[in-house]
């Protein structure tokens, strides 16, 4: 009996196992069938921008068109008008330096709201909480005259300045510090550091994977800003990427391939950017909301 | 050891000025100008000796402003549709994608792409797969399934708009999917083996434990995205370019084209304030709803 009752045990469980590598693989495949329609459409951008511009809506669709045109990129990238080199060279420009800006002053107010005592400290934090609520739309109009007067208007530092102030940011740096043990604080007064040693030396080292995750969010949002683009920025050499891809999407000419590869030229990066920073990424989606 | 109150308000203070600097030009400042401008008549070009203060006309006007009103519905359809829609899918994604899988940051990834890329890329995009003379969409569908009269997906009035809301749920999925797996893998294990041991089918276990205990994320997640489905504007914008451009056009698109193509910006800004009360009326009586189901 005890041996047999073995056998008839180890092969339930075999089997059990082989049902479960079963069912796994189905799931597996009945998801990746579902992300394989999801990447269809960037798939279908990326074949386009390769084509000739009258293969874009060619009947038969064609993936892999005849002759590969990487010339579309180089026309997109090198155009006498907007050429990509100099849109990613701005785009670049305006999301550095909010991130830089919206990191630093961000540390200082999260860590300001953490770890001090002052007069006006929850009022203060909920009048922030509040205009959150208040969509940017509202804010636009009075910002583009002020942005006018001061002579700001048609610059990058139109886009860059708002950034500076995220609440999102003060709000998730705010918890970082929080979660910090006061313990350290408290060494650092006995040895007589200033609050402004121990932010700088003691303190925000230790934030270093929530500033990441704020970079990497900041980047994507401020390459994909759209909105403000199109008011604040009017000649062609400040353009950003986005405004780019529109102008080729509705330029009178309807060259679809050039489109194309615009487009991808402005998905790229963010791709590559999520696929070496996905930890971080995911760490920093899950904490906080972003995107229009 | 008893700290002194407020002992450090001058340093705070010099902690939060750089912040503070910004939010009050930039945030203070344009929300009560705007405010008084919403009572005001002003073409931006004619200076600010042009500005006429005209009470409550600007919201008496809106009333009878076709394309506004137009707006507003339409924002609505975008915001019902698109919100609940996403939210189900990712759900049932996240699930499945939760328990046993391979390759699980590899499918991650494919649905989270959509998300993070340039949303005036993407647009342009669906707005060629669903051209209606020799678009993909199309193609496929006369040439696969064999479909004898095509959708006009951007002329006719009841499909106008599916390729936009098509292109929404596509885009939001991924941060859904993201926010309801982390929310998924806190769920203890031992409350789906205490249901196997009564015998509890996979539906009602989905149903009966998974449901309830997620109900705070996708309470978030609705608020979140309504208010973000509310401002939408470079979607649409894009997506209705050279069409029948006002049938689909969302509350913000009309605000801009006011403000940036009309320069009316004391209409505007009234515009952009009844935007403001439609989202703080929305979040309000959804935590007022909540009650009845959201178990914390």
């Amino acid at each position: 009996m005890g041996p047999l009752l073995n056998v008839k045990q180890a092969y339930e469980a075999r089997s059990g196992k082989n049902k479960k590598f079963m069912i796994s693989l189905l799931k597996t495949i009945i998801l990746a069938v579902f992300a394989i329609c999801f990447m269809l459409p960037l798939l279908w951008m990326f074949s386009s921008s390769l084509k000739g511009p009258t293969e874009v809506f060619g009947y038969p669709m064609k993936w892999i068109p005849k002759t590969i045109r990487w010339s579309n990129y180089v026309k997109v990238w090198t155009d006498p008008d907007i050429p990509f080199l100099r849109l990613y060279y701005n785009s670049l420009f305006i999301v550095i330096f909010s991130i830089i800006g919206c990191l630093l002053t961000s540390s200082l107010a999260g860590y300001a709201f953490a770890k001090m005592d002052f007069a006006g400290k929850d009022i203060l934090f909920m009048l922030l909480l509040a205009t959150m609520m208040i969509p940017s739309q509202v804010t636009i109009i009075p910002r583009f005259m002020l942005f006018k007067m001061i002579g700001l208007y048609n610059t990058h530092w139109a886009l860059i300045l708002p950034s500076w102030f995220s609440v999102t940011a003060i709000f998730l740096l705010r918890q970082t510090y929080h979660s910090l043990p006061n313990e350290l604080i408290d060494a650092a007064v006995i040895d007589g550091c200033s609050h402004r040693i121990i932010w700088l030396r003691v303190l925000l080292p230790l934030t270093k994977p929530a500033l990441v995750s704020l970079m990497v969010l900041q980047f994507i949002s401020g390459w994909n800003e759209y909105l403000s683009a199109i008011v604040f920025l009017l000649d062609k050499s400040l353009y950003t990427v986005s405004q780019g891809v529109q102008y080729y999407y509705a330029s009178e000419a309807q060259e679809f391939n050039f489109t194309m590869a615009a487009a991808t030229s402005a998905v790229i990066p963010i791709i590559i950017l999520f696929i070496s920073a996905q930890k971080y990424f995911i760490e920093g989606i899950a904490s906080s909301g972003m995107k229009e | 050891m008893k700290r002194l109150k407020y002992k450090d308000t001058k340093d705070a203070y010099l902690f939060l000025a750089p912040s503070l600097v910004i939010f009050i030009t930039l945030v203070i400042f344009p929300i009560l100008f705007s405010l008084v401008l919403s009572f005001t008549k002003w073409n931006f070009l004619s200076g600010f000796s042009g500005i006429q203060f005209v009470g409550l006309e600007n919201f008496k006007r809106m009333t009878s402003d076709r394309y506004f009103k137009q707006a507003i519905i339409n924002t609505f359809i975008y915001a019902l549709t698109v919100v609940p829609l996403s939210i189900l899918l990712a759900l049932i994604l996240a699930y499945v994608m939760n328990t046993a899988v391979f390759f699980k940051k590899t499918l991650r990834l494919c649905f989270f792409i959509p998300y993070i890329s340039s949303t005036v890329a993407l647009a342009a995009v669906f707005k060629y797969l669903f051209r209606e003379i020799n678009g993909p969409i199309n193609l496929f569908l006369a040439n696969v399934i064999r479909m004898q009269s095509l959708p006009q997906w951007f002329t006719d009035d009841r499909l106008n708009k599916i390729p936009i809301i098509t292109l929404l749920i596509w885009t939001s999925i991924g941060y859904e999917l993201i926010i309801y797996m982390a929310s998924l893998s806190n769920i203890s294990h031992s409350l789906y083996e205490a249901a196997d041991i009564d015998g509890a089918s996979g539906a009602t276990k989905f149903l009966k434990i998974t449901i309830p205990l997620i109900s705070p994320t996708t309470f978030y997640l609705v608020i979140v995205r309504m208010i973000a489905t509310f401002k939408l504007f470079t979607a649409v914008s894009i997506m209705t370019m050279g069409t029948s451009a006002r049938a689909n056009t969302t509350m913000v698109v009309r605000i801009y084209g006011d403000a940036f193509g009309a320069y009316k910006f004391g209409y505007a800004s009234a515009e952009a304030w009844v935007l403001f009360v439609i989202i703080l009326g929305i979040t309000l009586i959804q935590f007022w709803g909540q009650r009845k189901w959201v178990h914390y």
